[in-house]
């Protein structure tokens, strides 16, 4: 009897152990490429945010895979950040093709695919000095992001008494005093946890209207060491930005707020004015409005700075399975003129591709902003995003999360302009090593 | 000894007096509030989460739900699918493998066993981060890499520690002689386990089995990063991109977080009366 | 009739030794030792995913991170975070299983309220936290209805924000304990408590003289465990503060170990950091263990 029960129960350890065994080798949802013919299979990995859903990334490849021919594409999902991009590597996992530009350390050790100057011009690309490395091309520069410009709420400005946008920052600090005396909260700055990299913008904005407007080429050199974050024009301009949080013109709940909580504030009308980057016209417009309008951080002098990055995205692998169609492909994708309307409606990019137009659906909001950055151009004032630049002239990685967070101590005035500098030295040294 | 002390007179004293129930129910309130909201906001539509984050409102809908199940490309259920197979199979091994070594460790004498004994708590006290880039490489050059075997098999090796820090607790008080006697009989020592020492670890067994199923329903680290982005996903890491991606529609996150907790839920409901025993002895003897 | 075997116990069957021994040994070499060795080697190296060459700097990075200030606040955080990881939900969970100890569906019901969080992806807790805790969240607007006019920044105080996210951490643990000493409970013989009752001692006696001694072994296991978890605290942080407000206020060793090895990509230094980590976890385990240990009852 015994014996039975025990046959019976192995059997059915047994068959439990197969039937895992077996289903151990298959996953589900992963859809093992399919291929036909001389048809090649690319992996192109693409990160999803609220602007950019799964259908936007679905759309756009279709689009593009139209345009050449012999190729499949297979969109995996992930974060596009250089981190997670030399997991991958090491993982052995890295795909064919990165959406999002992920050059800075991989170009360097030869992992990515290079581009030839007449490849990006024959496809259209006008912008040659977006995330280079050592000079070289690694990613396509299509579409320019400012970041950060100032958007404001003319409604507001109208209610303390301001009618024009501040062209010098006298005129933006008189405005800030404006404001606070309606009742208004100036500065819409903040973001908590995961979201903190939004606390910079001013400290990003007052460092660009200074220093970049006078000396684009300002981190370039720091990675050279021919200048030092104690340089007084670098102290003066976090100098700035201490002042503007001990007069209180920031909003004092927004340093928790989380980025979608952020945005929700400034378009909810609890503070006047929104130092962030040039996507956000694509979420205002998304929500109608006609009263948002955009200006330049303003210098001293009346400069109003417009610092801009090209993602320079679509990096290829350079040990891809095909390096030429993967480049190809990825051209086709990056100037693809419905894909570049879509950039621009849903994520606010400013387009450099030669001769593009823009669609007729635009919103008001990035009408302005792009009247914003053709004016910027025209003067002379557009400046590299120090912030948010890859390739030449970056910040060296992990230097980011620790600006951050003493920018963090420089507004609740847990440390001085002169302290915060030279812990930004220290940082930076510590990271180039 | 009486039979009260263990089956049917289970509890303390008896029935509870109203003053400890009604302190029971403030308390369990007060502590479990955050999660009633999570469920509460994943019925509600996002203005009105904004509006009104604390209070049931009167338009409960089912829209957020609808929305997670039906998504174009199906990241609930082919996570919850992916989720389940390395769960169970995962877990399963996981405890076998981890009670078979138990077994060797309290039984034997020799210096492999010792060894093992001072090798394997080091385990618990790892940083995974630590370790990351040299198992991925590992893991690369043996073709583990974006194989659920692969994943399976590091939680395994992951979750033995605890297993074993569990069993041998629990070992140690199932006396020698009885597996002497059946040795003496002319059992095999295999046989010996399976009929006579693993009915025996049943519940040490259900409480390892909750904790390491718990522990890899929950990973999303790994999977996201042994798996890799183009070999689909658990749960959890489907509710990891929801999050990042959804961040403005806290509705649809929280209905997927409720979606994505109830299945390891039922599971530690069914084993609930098995584990509490299992930690009990298994703490008592550690 | 088979012959009968005389099979000595413990056997010094191979069989035995590969089908018990063997596979677990190998896989917890190949996956959890192995790594952790290389992991060692790479901490006396300045390898770095952004430069091409690694060379070795043998014990630099390890003066490197002693001499650093930053380095003494994630300890001292680190410590901070344990002690409330330790202390709360063990005494949270012993007087909630206290409590709870009881027949009827009500605190079946209860007893399984509590073990849900344990349940959750500690993610999944942290988010919801943070949209209670954030300075405009559920617990301010309720404190300022309540007439509290400047209610406290949980999470924005660099004061508060290392005991907040110990709460949040903490709070998800109180259910393990809660179980745990509940079991712990139930394996107390009545007849002792009955006993104590008739020769007319109170409830909070029978408690000191009775049920804590024998509950210590629980005690113990659980100290351990929770001080072993609270060491490696990592997605509250991240997910949470950052590591902020400011610099390094809620920087513990587990988010310091991921910000220098993954985020900025210095895998040697970032080694040794964890290297340090995981040596004064086994180190303060092995003592509380012998201390501990020393004061349970042998049963």
């Amino acid at each position: 009897m015994r014996t039975r029960r025990r046959t019976k129960r192995f059997l059915l350890v047994a068959t439990v152990a197969a039937w895992a065994l077996a289903l151990a080798g298959c996953t589900a949802g992963g859809s093992a490429p399919s291929g036909s013919g001389d048809e090649v299979t690319l992996t192109f990995l693409v990160s999803e945010t609220p602007n950019l859903t799964p259908k936007y990334w679905d759309d756009a490849i279709a689009r593009a895979s139209e345009k050449v021919p012999g190729v499949t594409i297979k969109k995996v999902v992930g974060e596009n950040t250089p981190a997670y991009a030399q997991q991958l590597f090491a993982s052995g996992q890295a795909p064919d093709i990165f959406a999002a530009g992920i050059a800075n350390g991989l170009a360097q050790k030869g992992m990515l695919a290079e581009y030839t100057r007449d490849e990006l011009k024959k496809a259209g690309v006008t912008d040659f000095t977006s995330g280079t490395i050592n000079g070289k091309f690694y990613g396509v520069a299509t579409g320019a992001q400012a970041i950060p410009v100032v958007y404001y709420n003319k409604a507001l400005f109208a209610k303390a008494g301001i009618d024009a946008a501040p062209k010098t920052y006298a005129e933006l600090v008189a405005d800030c005093a404006k404001l606070k005396a309606a009742g208004i909260a100036p500065f819409e700055i903040g973001g908590g946890g995961k979201d903190t990299w939004a606390t910079v913008f001013a400290l990003v904005s007052a460092v660009s209207a200074d220093v970049l407007t006078v000396d684009p080429d300002w981190f370039l050199k720091r990675t050279k060491g021919e200048v030092k974050f104690t340089d007084p024009a670098f102290v003066a301009a976090a100098k700035k930005v201490q002042d503007l949080a001990r007069n209180g013109y920031g909003d004092k709940d927004a340093m928790t707020r989380s980025y979608a909580d952020l945005e929700q504030a400034f378009l909810g009308g609890k503070a006047a004015m929104y130092p962030m980057g040039s996507w956000f016209a694509a979420a205002a417009d998304k929500a109608k409005r006609t009263d948002i309008g955009v200006f330049g951080w303003p210098s001293d002098t009346g400069r109003q700075a417009f610092p801009t990055v090209s993602g320079a995205g679509m990096n290829v692998n350079a040990k891809s399975k095909n390096v030429e169609l993967a480049k190809k492909w990825s051209l086709a994708f990056a100037t693809d003129k419905q894909n570049r309307d879509l950039g621009v409606l849903t994520d606010g990019d400013i387009v450099t591709v030669k001769d593009y137009q823009l669609p007729d659906k635009v919103g008001a909001v990035y009408q302005e902003t792009v009247r914003a950055y053709d004016a910027a151009v025209a003067s002379g004032a557009t400046v590299p995003a120090w912030a948010n630049i890859t390739g030449d002239g970056a910040l060296p990685p992990g230097f980011s999360e620790l600006m951050t967070a003493a920018n963090v101590d420089l507004l609740t005035g847990k440390k001085t302009p002169e302290q915060f500098a030279q812990y930004l030295d220290q940082q930076y040294a510590a990271a180039q090593k | 000894m009486t039979t009260n002390a263990g089956s049917n007179r289970r509890f303390g004293a008896g029935r509870a007096g109203p003053a400890r129930t009604l302190t029971a129910l403030v308390l369990t309130a007060l502590f479990i509030y955050p999660i009633y909201l999570v469920i509460l906001n994943a019925f509600k539509t996002q203005e009105d989460i904004y509006r009104y984050p604390g209070l049931p409102t009167m338009p409960l809908t089912w829209r957020n739900f609808v929305d997670v199940v039906t998504r174009p490309d199906g990241l609930l259920w082919t996570g919850l699918i992916n989720s389940v197979q390395i769960t169970v199979v995962g877990t399963l091994l996981s405890t076998v493998i981890a009670a078979m070594m138990a077994h060797y460790m309290v039984r034997s004498t020799g210096w492999f066993a010792k060894s093992l004994w001072v090798v394997i708590p080091l385990g618990l006290m790892i940083p995974p981060a630590t370790t990351l880039l040299p198992l991925l490489r590992m893991m690369r050059d043996f073709g583990l890499i974006g194989s659920v075997f692969g994943l399976i098999v590091l939680y395994v090796a992951g979750s033995l520690p605890f297993g074993v820090l569990v069993f041998t607790g629990f070992l140690r008080t199932i006396p020698k002689e009885l597996e002497e006697a059946a040795a003496m009989d002319g059992a095999g020592p295999i046989r010996t386990f399976w009929s006579i020492v693993f009915p025996l670890l049943r519940p040490a067994g259900a409480s390892v089995v909750i904790f390491v199923a718990v522990g890899l329903w929950n990973d999303f680290i790994t999977p996201l990063i042994i798996l890799g982005p183009a070999n689909g996903s658990t749960v959890t890491v489907g509710m990891y991109r929801q999050i990042s991606e959804h961040v403005s529609n806290y509705g649809a996150v929280f209905a997927y977080m409720v979606l994505a907790t109830i299945p390891i839920l039922v599971l530690f409901v069914f084993l609930q009366k098995y584990f509490v025993k299992g930690l009990l002895s298994g703490a008592a003897k550690g | 009739m088979h012959k009968q075997k005389r099979r000595r116990f413990p056997p010094r069957n191979p069989l035995y030794f590969l089908l018990f021994a063997l596979p677990g040994a190998v896989l917890y070499a190949a996956f959890v030792l192995w790594p952790l060795l290389v992991a060692l080697w790479s901490s006396l190296t300045n390898e770095n995913a952004y430069r091409t060459t690694t060379s070795f700097v043998w014990f630099d990075n390890y003066g490197r991170l002693f001499t650093d200030p930053a380095y003494v606040q994630t300890l001292r955080n680190t410590v901070v975070l344990a002690l409330i990881c330790i202390a709360v939900p063990n005494a949270l969970g012993l007087g909630i299983a206290v409590l709870l100890d009881r027949v009827g569906w009500v605190f079946n019901v209860l007893r399984a309220v509590f073990f849900i969080p344990v349940v959750l992806s500690s993610v999944v807790v942290a988010v919801i936290w943070q949209q209670m805790l954030k300075d405009d969240g559920l617990v301010n607007t309720s404190l300022r209805s309540f007439g509290v006019t400047d209610p406290p920044g949980w999470l924005s105080d660099p004061a508060l924000a290392l005991y907040s996210v110990g709460w949040i951490a903490a709070w998800q643990a109180v259910g393990t304990c809660v179980v745990l000493y509940l079991a712990g409970l139930q394996s107390i013989p009545k007849e002792l408590l009955e006993a104590a009752a008739i020769d007319g001692a109170g409830p909070v006696r029978r408690f000191r003289t009775i049920t804590w001694p024998l509950l210590a072994p629980s005690v113990t296991i659980m100290t351990v465990l929770s001080m072993i978890g609270g060491f490696k605290v990592y997605d509250q942080v991240k997910v949470m503060t950052n590591g902020g407000p400011g610099v390094g206020t809620t920087s513990t060793l587990a988010f310091d170990v991921v910000r220098t090895g993954i985020d900025a990509g210095a895998v040697g230094y970032g080694a040794a950091k964890a290297a340090v980590m995981f040596f004064i976890i086994a180190a303060i385990s092995l003592l509380s263990l012998r201390i501990m240990r020393g004061r349970e009852v042998d049963l």
